[in-house]
């Protein structure tokens, strides 16, 4: 089934959570709202499931006007944060309730209930949990149940709300990998809600990053991480290096350094800020004519298979993060160590307009 | 209630039926019956009123019920904070039994609490005979209503005070007493600033319930007028000498200073409370917004809490 | 062979000090204060407890049947009974209606709300009838018209029933409050979500989740219920056998100085207070399981 969302105004007293917000999904596609705690990517959910009423604005399912609908005749599977097991049944009385309460000429019959559950367990993988009780469950364990129970009711989209919020680190990835798998088996048309962009990423069709109430970007994974379309995406979606400078006839000035400008420069001979990701500065032994700012190194970290360096700029514009593999540091950058001088060239930077220049960054 | 009617939007069900029920229920058992009393009052002309509520014995019984009332919760306070402490934190054979049997005061009937009292602390009594011997005559005169008012008010202390003992946080003991405190300076200058709010509650609590207790009272007071006479025992006398008006005038007063001591109590718990969850929300908050349908209440309820009146 | 300083050593004594533990006291300290508790609680609970049993058999066994079994005793028992009967349930559907209504809404108004179903709860006993009275009696406000329509509430049953729900008023609801409000309404939403009706999800999802507190209410309002004295006494009358609940009873046998028939109906009314506590002390510990195993699955 699609969604079409389109201008939905929500307001809690006098804060503003959604400012006019207008999405569309496609049937069977599996998209992530994507934004910083306090966005409103929860709200939007919770009014797609009909939880919430918009002050204004619509919402059509497959071209029908759902907007007034009632939450359980919606047809929307609802995966809680906390899952919302219900605490005083099994698992299985969790998994049949959907079933269980509807009216009598459309219940199944309790063999056909039966066979539904146990398929639906072996779907999870926990057939053997039937008789448990949500309280002696792990986690992970009832973030697959509450997943049955919403699957249950055949829904036709499933809404997620940060379905991996609660879990710890490790069990999270193998969650999040088990997720895409169950979509590409059953295509059902899925949202969910994730402030983890990491996840966003990994597990989406498509990535839709909001910010205070408002859409910034809507794209796949790739573009969303290549071409941000604002700074705060281009912020939210990895660690990120500025340059003030400015732009002259494609060449771009950072203090002394002059750097050949790739990509779209289109700004005129104003001050600007330059965006650089810390995998994409390149650090150097030696100078490489004038396109490189000098720096000195004043930290060196290992992290795993990665290499962090912390510099600081010369000219005292403030330090610079760079990354590396572990290969590239030792072959190229000869191992530099803590206090030597480097030369810091952008391998590829990234311009906004003026006015988009918003909140704190890192310098 | 137009106030009620400004409610946010929920997909749960029976706002209305709910609401409106419990809106009819309160009105007719509690709010139209206690404002027909205050209205009675009014038509008795402010003349008429003070002279009710300030007569001679009138304003004895108000100095004898307010007086023990103070005393007891004040007995309660050093007493109940014991019992709390030894109920948290030293272990000894029957202690289960013992904690339920606090609660005996708010469980056993006000009748049978009376009568009970009166023959232990009477001439003849286990106790009353042992105190006679130093010449202390508890029943029968204002010393039993004291002892009555005490033991009314003995579970509120306990039951305010234990949650937090049980909840204080070990680790604050362990830090004085590692920056060299003495077990007793941890207790008065670590424990006791946060024990205090609790015992202001309680003490409140005790108080008010005593204020205006009457079946525990009466039958171990004496009830002689001018003496062991409390006030509730004074609206009956003028009920059943049908002065109406005398024990109307004499009942709003007492309601006036409930209502008062209520206030008094929502104060101090809404300020124990906002202490406690200050301290510990201390971490990093977060917008409450995102999650607009369940911000799930911080309180958390303790089922061990003062259950039953509280006045 | 140089002489050398003597410096004093402490000797080891062979015995070891382990070292003081900073959570506790030392053991005469608890000794002590435990001694002083145990027996300010046996003063005023424990011997006035025992006080009531050992009167009520002061004068034989066949004495304490005879109490309890003669008509007036069995009228009062019976009134007793059907009073809680009919104050119990009514604060029961109350409580459960305004728990509703708070703890799964947001609106205006709410904590005044609660400040008034807390109301009774500061009303001495006394008053609790008294306001009755002057509603219902023959100099109330609706006295005359009753009159007139040959219906009496003051000094008959329905009086006592008014007055015993006043003064029960908020059990059920101050306890169902809190428990509601902390379980949220998540599962109510995951119900309705999966398709429940209203009805469907308060059956089969809200009162399982609230049966334990629920209990807990209930057993505190039947024992103030069947309990109260001071505000049934003032609506009551006095009628032996008509408008007599239990503990009137008592106090009737108590003033004709039959003492040891009014501890007899006592010591009925303190094996109530006993069951209760039993009963509490059980629910206390099932409520405390459940808020912690909540606090487990949701923590906020």
């Amino acid at each position: 089934m699609s969604i079409a969302i389109s201008n939905i105004v929500k307001t809690f007293g006098g804060f503003t959570a959604l400012k006019g917000v207008s999405l569309e999904v496609e049937a069977g596609e599996l998209v992530a709202l994507l934004g910083p705690s306090g966005c409103g990517k929860t709200t939007l959910l919770r009014i797609i499931a009909g939880l919430d009423a918009a002050d204004s604005g619509t919402i059509l399912f497959d071209g029908e006007d759902a907007t007034r609908r009632h939450v359980g005749e919606r047809q929307v599977g609802f995966v809680f944060q906390h899952y919302a097991l219900f605490r005083h049944m099994t698992v299985f009385e969790n998994i049949a309730f959907g079933l269980r309460v509807r009216p009598r000429a459309q219940r199944p019959a309790e063999k056909e209930i039966q066979r539904k559950v146990h398929d639906l367990l072996s779907l999870v993988q926990l057939d053997w949990l039937a008789q448990r009780y949500p309280a002696q469950l792990s986690g992970g364990q009832r973030q697959r149940i509450a997943l049955a129970r919403a699957l249950a009711v055949e829904p036709k989209v499933l809404l997620l709300d940060e379905p991996f919020g609660a879990l710890d680190a490790k069990v999270r990835k193998d969650l999040r990998r088990w997720l895409r798998r169950l979509h590409d088996e059953l295509h059902v048309t899925s949202v969910f809600v994730t402030h983890d962009q990491e996840e966003a990423l990994e597990v989406a069709d498509r990535i839709v990053v909001l910010n205070q109430g408002q859409i910034e970007q809507i794209g796949t994974p790739d573009e969303v991480y290549d071409h941000p379309a604002t700074p705060f995406v281009y912020q939210f979606l990895g660690d990120v290096n500025l340059f003030h400078g400015r732009v002259h006839e494609d060449q771009a000035h950072i203090g002394e350094a002059e750097l050949k400008a790739r990509g779209q420069l289109n700004a005129g001979a104003s001050a600007t800020i330059f965006y650089v990701r810390p995998h994409e500065l390149e650090v150097l032994r030696r100078p490489d004519g004038s396109q490189a700012v000098r720096a000195w190194v004043r930290d060196v970290r290992r992290v795993g298979s990665v290499i962090r360096l912390q510099l600081e700029r010369l000219d005292g514009h403030g330090t610079l993060e760079a990354e590396m593999p572990r290969e590239r540091y030792e072959d190229e950058v000869h191992a530099v160590q803590k206090g030597e001088q480097v030369f810091v060239r952008p391998k590829n930077m990234r311009v906004f307009s003026e006015h988009h220049h918003g909140s704190g960054v890192k310098d | 209630m137009t106030a009620l009617a400004h409610k946010k939007y929920s997909v749960i069900p029976g706002f209305s039926l709910a609401i409106g029920f419990t809106v009819l229920y309160l009105s007719l058992i509690v709010l139209i019956p206690l404002s027909a009393t205050f209205l009675k009052s009014l038509s008795l002309g402010s003349e008429h009123f003070w002279e009710a509520v300030t007569s001679p014995r009138v304003l004895a019984s108000y100095r004898l019920s307010f007086g023990a009332s103070l005393l007891a919760a004040a007995i309660n306070v050093v007493f109940g904070l014991l019992v709390a402490w030894v109920l948290v934190r030293y272990r000894f054979p029957g202690k289960r039994l013992v904690d339920a049997l606090v609660d005996l005061p708010f469980a056993l009937p006000t009748a049978v609490a009376g009568i009970a009292l009166a023959a232990v602390y009477s001439r003849n009594g286990w106790i009353g005979h042992s105190l006679e011997a130093f010449g202390i005559k508890v029943a029968y005169t204002p010393l039993g209503v004291l002892v009555a008012l005490t033991f009314i008010g003995l579970p509120f202390v306990v039951r305010t005070v234990q949650p937090i003992l049980e909840d204080f946080d070990g680790e604050l003991e362990e830090a004085a007493a590692s920056l060299g405190a003495s077990r007793l300076q941890t207790f008065l200058r670590v424990i006791f600033p946060s024990l205090w709010p609790a015992l202001l509650t309680g003490f409140t609590l005790a108080f008010a319930r005593a204020v205006g207790e009457y079946g525990s009272v009466i039958f171990i007071a004496g009830n002689r007028p001018m003496v062991s006479e409390i006030t509730p025992l004074l609206i009956i006398t003028k009920l059943e000498q049908y002065d109406y008006a005398g024990a109307t005038a004499i009942a709003v007063s007492m309601l006036v200073i409930s209502f008062t001591l209520l206030l008094v109590i929502n104060g101090l718990q809404w300020w124990s409370h906002s202490r406690r969850s200050a301290s510990a929300s201390s971490g990093g908050h977060e917008p409450v917004v995102d999650k607009p349908g369940f911000a799930r209440a911080h309180a958390r309820p303790n089922p061990a809490a003062p259950i039953a009146e509280r006045p | 062979m140089a002489a050398s300083v003597a410096v004093p050593r402490p000797r080891f004594n062979g015995k070891t000090h382990p070292p003081a533990r900073v959570d506790t006291e030392p053991l005469w300290v608890r000794w002590l204060l435990t001694g002083l508790a145990l027996a300010f609680l046996t003063g005023f609970l424990l011997i006035p407890l025992a006080t009531v049993f050992s009167l009520a058999f002061s004068k034989g066994i066949a004495a304490y049947f005879d109490a309890l079994t003669e008509p007036m005793a069995f009228a009062a028992i019976k009134l007793t009974l059907l009073v809680a009967a009919i104050a119990v349930p009514l604060n029961l559907i109350f409580g459960i209606a305004a728990a509703w209504a708070i703890a799964k809404f947001e609106f205006s108004g709410k904590s005044v709300l609660i400040t008034l179903i807390d109301l009774p709860f500061s009303v001495s006993p006394v008053v609790s009838g008294l306001i009755y009275v002057l509603l219902f009696g023959l100099q109330g406000w609706l006295g005359p018209w009753l009159a007139a329509h040959d219906i009496q509430i003051i000094f008959a049953v329905p009086g006592i029933v008014l007055a015993t729900i006043f003064v029960t008023f908020p059990f059920v609801a101050r306890e169902l409050i809190p428990l509601m409000q902390a379980q949220g309404t998540e599962e109510e939403e995951a119900a309705l979500v999966l398709g429940a009706s209203g009805l469907q999800t308060v059956w089969r999802v809200t009162l399982p989740n609230i049966k334990w507190g629920l209990l807990y209410g209930v057993i505190l309002c039947n024992a103030r219920a069947m309990g109260e004295f001071g505000a049934v006494s003032v609506v009551s009358g006095h009628i032996r056998g008509l408008t007599n609940t239990l503990p009137l009873h008592v106090e009737i046998l108590y003033n004709e100085y039959n003492s040891a028939a009014a501890f007899a109906v006592a010591s009925l009314l303190a094996f109530l207070a006993l069951l209760t506590l039993a009963a509490k002390s059980f629910l206390e510990w099932r409520l405390k399981e459940q808020f912690t195993t909540q606090q487990q699955e949701n923590p906020s």
